[in-house]
């Protein structure tokens, strides 16, 4: 019995040395949020949904700022704000460090939930997604993330891979490939309107639990550092589709902006950017984007 | 609970530890705890369907002891009728109910009765068709007086509720299982590594063939009209290799948790495949649900002796059974049908025994005509199987109708999805399956001969590739049976 019990352990050992080293396989290809959970804890954020995950590119913090800031934003789906958005942050954070950099990215979407109850916080979907149940946000490979969150088969980590127009970079920007001649981004933005017009606009509520949750994610960065407000840009019609959601938006923010070293809304200057959809910032965009937040930075 | 799913990975484990390590000297509570353990492995689907198992166990227990001390055989027989009305009573209900009623209603409109259908809302309790054949083979047993009832309640529970076999079979005989529960069981490490290295099989069929195949077979049988005829082929043979895979892989596992346990179930596929004719196909292909057809229905109807309208009536009646027990739709009694076309020119030419012995027995290769035989039986096996996985038999027929479209320049359909890996996988799975036929399963012999670290290599290699290949825990296929 015991050589057997012996046997089985090791034999399960050596099967599970073969799967890490394929799982070591996973890169920014594998899915839009993987790499994020396998890097170490950090010292500056970019926190918010997939706009500043598209948008924001922390490589240019680092050529006019010296500073390396790592994207922590995921999607209005997965990282609205909330309790597991401010645990998996917390998580992420390098409590170690003082004097840090947190961009927080706002807009009425991720203050508004689309639950019946929109501040039943039990219901919130995020729960039971990644953010929600990967408690190790620094291991690489992630057994935990890949196990609870991997679609599909992990047969897809060795080939099946650079299909996608997706590429998640180690610092945590999501690099989108997108065709932007007129026609197709035209039909991607009237799509995008029509699902944000027919689907959220309808069910997204205010959510006074998230908005909380706002206040409070900020109160816990403001102890490390600096926090940024921004209200990154989108399309014109989006951006009427956001007006009446929540009219009242900057009038909530507003209330914030003594809790943190600023806001800066981007949203005066929508025409001056390309959309791949109307709701992302094109890549080339993205750039211009952070460099203006930059600047705006430096001055405070 | 799924056999490839994590709840069982801590189950089993868990089960397992309990049974050798502290309850290892008493059989009894050995027993209880492989009754207990089947409760919450059956349970962890649905527990209220727990009650059907139970009282199928308390049911038969009591006719078995019953018919003991019974020797007038009018009281006998209503003892057999009481065990068959309740077994397959709760199958009927269950299983059958809404089919004959909509079949009932369709009929009497068709004279211009207009009924309405009173159809229920049913759920199917998982394993039904199994475990009820496997307690009714125990009371018809104990009536023929071939095997004596049992006394003890917990080795009859543990006998009806396996949990390693509960669910999708092999469907046991009490004659073989129920005296392995009276017995003292000791841990023998030859025989758990078998029933490991059987899992692990197991587990590659399900995971890398049958899923795999699974992929393409759904999409090609549920969109079939868009599809070309050479696609339609391929979709068909997948579905051979799915079912095949899924089910003989599930076998596997059963097996090979039962020997863990210190326990022998009986075959229930021996390479079908690789068969040189329909009734060796037959011999070969879920064996134990055949064999018990053929034990309490085929026999009993006179078999294969009589006069050719008898011998061509039993045929035709096993088959359609065996059918309709696996669901209520006309396609599996088509099915039924058509396998009973098949095998009847070998009946009545009695040369539906010229193949026992497993193919090129002894050598590397088949010769020609064996090669010939094989493609020939694997090719209307599987076109009987269309029938077996399409929902209607007017689909039946438009599949059939549409494969035939055939035109050998065309490759089929490949759209999105690459399924040159899956026809890979399969290759290599046949000729495993191809050297390893001589054994119990594939694997049971491979590599005994090779050094440590090779053969360690080629398991290790199997559970990688398994892992690679799993994603979403998908059902087994024969569960809707």
């Amino acid at each position: 019995m015991r050589r057997f019990i012996i046997q089985l352990f090791i034999f399960c050992l050596l099967s599970l040395s073969v799967i890490s080293l394929i799982f070591l396989k996973a890169d920014g290809y594998t899915d839009p949020f993987y790499i994020r959970f396998t890097t170490s804890k950090q010292k500056n954020l970019i926190l918010g949904t997939s706009r500043a995950a598209q948008g924001i590119q922390p490589r240019f913090f680092k050529e006019m700022m010296d500073v390396d800031i790592y994207n922590y934003s995921f999607t209005i789906g997965q990282s609205p704000y909330g309790r597991t958005y401010l645990e998996s942050i917390k998580r992420k954070h390098n409590r170690n460090e003082k004097d840090g950099l947190f961009i927080l990215a706002v807009d009425p979407w991720c203050i508004s939930s689309k639950n019946e109850n929109p501040n039943d916080s039990t219901r919130f979907r995020e729960n039971n997604l990644c953010l929600g149940n990967t408690t190790i946000v620094n291991m690489k490979p992630n057994f935990q993330y890949l196990f609870n969150n991997f679609s599909g088969k992990y047969f897809d980590l060795l080939f099946n891979r650079k299909k996608t127009s997706m590429f998640l970079h180690t610092n945590g920007w999501l690099e989108v490939t997108a065709r932007m001649d007129t026609a197709v981004v035209k039909e991607r933005i009237d799509y995008k309107v029509k699902i944000y017009r027919e689907k959220n606009l309808t069910r997204y509520k205010f959510s006074s639990v998230r908005f909380d949750y706002l206040k409070k994610t900020i109160l816990y960065l403001r102890e490390y550092g600096k926090v940024y407000l921004v209200r990154l840009p989108m399309h014109e019609k989006i951006m009427e589709i956001e007006k009446e959601l929540m009219p009242d938006f900057n009038t909530k923010i507003t209330g914030l902006i003594p809790l943190s070293d600023g806001y800066f809304d981007m949203t005066p200057y929508n025409e001056k950017y390309e959309y791949t959809d109307g709701n992302h910032l094109y890549k080339e965009s993205g750039e211009l984007v952070t460099r203006e937040i930059i600047h705006w930075i430096k001055t405070q | 609970m799924l056999f490839n799913s994590v709840d069982f990975a801590i189950f089993l484990p868990i089960v397992f530890i309990l049974y050798w390590f502290f309850i290892n000297k008493n059989i009894k509570l050995q027993n209880l705890l492989i009754v207990a353990a089947s409760y919450v492995f059956y349970g962890w689907w649905d527990w209220r369907f727990l009650s059907l198992i139970i009282l199928s166990t308390v049911i038969d227990y009591g006719v078995g002891l019953k018919l003991k001390g019974e020797d007038r055989i009018f009281r006998r027989k209503v003892l057999l009728w009481i065990s068959i009305t309740f077994n397959l009573g709760i199958l009927g209900f269950f299983k059958y109910y809404n089919f004959f009623i909509e079949n009932f209603t369709t009929a009497f409109s068709f004279f211009g009765a207009e009924i309405k259908p009173n159809t229920l809302n049913l759920i199917l309790p998982i394993g039904i068709s199994f475990y009820t054949f496997q307690t009714l083979s125990y009371t018809i047993d104990v009536y023929k007086r071939k095997i004596q009832p049992t006394r003890d309640v917990i080795a009859f529970a543990a006998f009806v509720g396996f949990f390693p076999q509960l669910v999708a079979g092999p469907i046991e005989r009490a004659a073989n299982l129920l005296p392995q529960f009276h017995s003292k069981r000791k841990f023998d490490y030859a025989k758990a590594v078998d029933g490991m290295r059987q899992i692990l099989w197991g587990l590659f069929k399900k995971i890398v063939i049958a899923d795999n195949c699974a992929e393409y077979v759904n999409l090609i049988f549920s969109n079939s009209t868009d599809f070309s005829g050479t696609t339609l082929v391929l979709g068909a043979i997948l579905f051979a290799f799915q079912v095949y895979g899924d089910f003989s892989g599930y076998s596997d596992i059963a097996i090979g948790t039962a020997r863990l346990f210190g326990f022998n179930l009986m075959k229930n596929f021996d390479f079908p495949y690789f068969s040189r004719d329909i009734a060796e196909f037959w011999r070969r292909w879920h064996i134990s649900l055949i064999t018990w057809f053929r034990d309490y229905l085929y026999i009993p109807l006179g078999g294969s002796r009589g006069t050719t309208l008898n011998k061509i009536r039993n045929v035709f009646i096993i088959f359609i059974v065996s059918g309709f027990w696996h669901g209520a739709n006309w396609n599996y009694v088509m099915w039924g049908v058509l396998n009973a076309i098949y095998l009847l020119p070998l009946m009545l030419r009695k040369s539906n025994r010229n193949h026992i012995e497993i193919v090129a027995k002894g050598k590397h290769y088949p010769s020609l005509k064996e090669l010939a035989s094989i493609l020939f039986t694997f090719s209307i096996a599987t076109f009987a199987m269309i029938i077996f996985r399409t929902e209607t038999l007017s689909h039946s027929m438009q599949y059939i109708s549409d494969m035939f479209k055939f035109s050998p320049s065309q490759i089929p359909w490949q759209g999105d999805m690459n399924y040159s890996t899956t026809l890979i996988l399969v290759f290599v799975f046949i000729i495993i399956e191809w050297f390893g036929r001589e054994g119990e399963y594939a694997i049971e012999k491979m590599g005994l001969n090779w050094p440590k670290v090779v053969r360690w290599l080629f398991y290790i290699s199997i559970t990688v590739i398994t892992f690679l290949f799993s994603g979403t825990e998908k059902e087994f296929f024969y569960f809707q049976f």
